[in-house]
């Protein structure tokens, strides 16, 4: 007995509210999103279970890398461009020696007051070179500084 | 007038035309599908590597030195625990003029708590080989946090406790 087909209704679904809002995530994504500055040297970061979270703004950081090499880098290229020369401007950060680091500190300490530094060292660097670095930071007044880890997972 | 009526001629003759042809008007349904994809792809890509966290920091407060000089805590002896670190990590603890004994890193948090349980007043001494690695300054530090050890401080190894340390591990 064959049963009396109903017509099929095609379904159709308006897609555009979905795509608007595709859309607009899709902008809030791409306006967000900050791609990591290209950075000098690799450093891969020894890990820790602190809990501080780097500060957003007026960071001036030096990093040590697995050679030993000291770089002094700030987040506004202005500075960069006042402390290092115009054309350094745009990049992450210079290398400088132990030698010429505490005029350099001191400088763009005076050019901003609010600066905030943060040692980022490679895990396999010496720790002689960290012990130099920490020796000229104290020795230029900043006593306070922040290290940057990885979390560690456990 | 002239003019005008030589530009209005064609008109006419198009009116005409189009009423001969009567071209229907298209809908333009352009299909949005491709678009999407792409959007959707480039959401995806957004989403996944927009990174929400910022890196994770120690923050370190070193005593000012006083006109170029270390500023000298008094500290008797019975209150100093030293942690000296060998170039190759290992790890050695003392107090006061103790002989070093070699303490694993798993160890060191439980050791820490149990000394300071002991003498709350015990000052932590670091002293790591300048030919150690970085990293063992920060396992090091973060030990020491998680072992609610607050007080410590980091020295220069000297050539007098290389000289301990030899004497220690033969």
């Amino acid at each position: 007995m064959p049963k009396i087909k109903k017509p099929r209704i095609p379904v159709r679904i308006d897609m555009t509210p979905m795509v608007d809002v595709a859309f607009l995530l899709l902008t809030f994504f791409m306006l967000t999103t900050q791609f990591r500055p290209p950075e000098e040297v690799q450093i891969a970061l020894p890990s820790s279970h602190s809990a501080f979270k780097l500060p957003e703004s007026d960071v001036m950081h030096i990093e040590i890398a697995k050679d030993g090499r000291i770089f002094l880098g700030f987040d506004s290229p202005l500075l960069t461009g006042k402390i290092f020369g115009e054309q350094n401007r745009l990049r992450a950060a210079v290398e400088v020696t132990t030698k010429d680091l505490p005029d350099m500190l001191i400088h763009a300490r005076i050019a901003n007051p609010k600066l905030r530094t943060v040692v980022k060292g490679d895990k396999d660097a010496d720790y002689g070179v960290a012990e130099d670095v920490m020796d000229i930071l104290q020795r230029t007044n900043i006593t306070r500084f922040n290290l940057v880890t990885d979390m560690k997972k456990d | 007038m002239a003019g005008a009526d030589a530009g209005a001629a064609p008109r006419g003759h198009d009116k005409k035309k189009k009423k001969k042809k009567k071209m229907r008007r298209l809908g333009v349904r352009i299909d949005m599908t491709p678009m999407v994809d792409v959007a959707f792809l480039l959401l995806t890509f957004f989403m996944l590597t927009t990174s929400m966290s910022r890196p994770q920091t120690m923050e370190i407060n070193l005593p000012p030195k006083q006109d170029g000089k270390d500023v000298h805590v008094e500290v008797a002896e019975s209150n100093l625990l030293t942690l000296r670190i060998k170039e190759d990590g290992s790890i050695y603890w003392n107090i006061a003029h103790d002989d070093p004994k070699k303490v694993e890193f798993k160890e060191l948090r439980k050791l820490m708590m149990q000394n300071n349980q002991a003498n709350p007043k015990l000052i932590t001494l670091v002293k790591i080989d300048r030919k150690g690695k970085y990293h063992m300054m920060v396992d090091i530090m973060d030990e020491l946090n998680l072992a609610n050890v607050t007080r410590f401080s980091l020295a220069p190894m000297e050539d007098a406790d290389q000289k301990i340390l030899q004497k220690v591990s033969g």
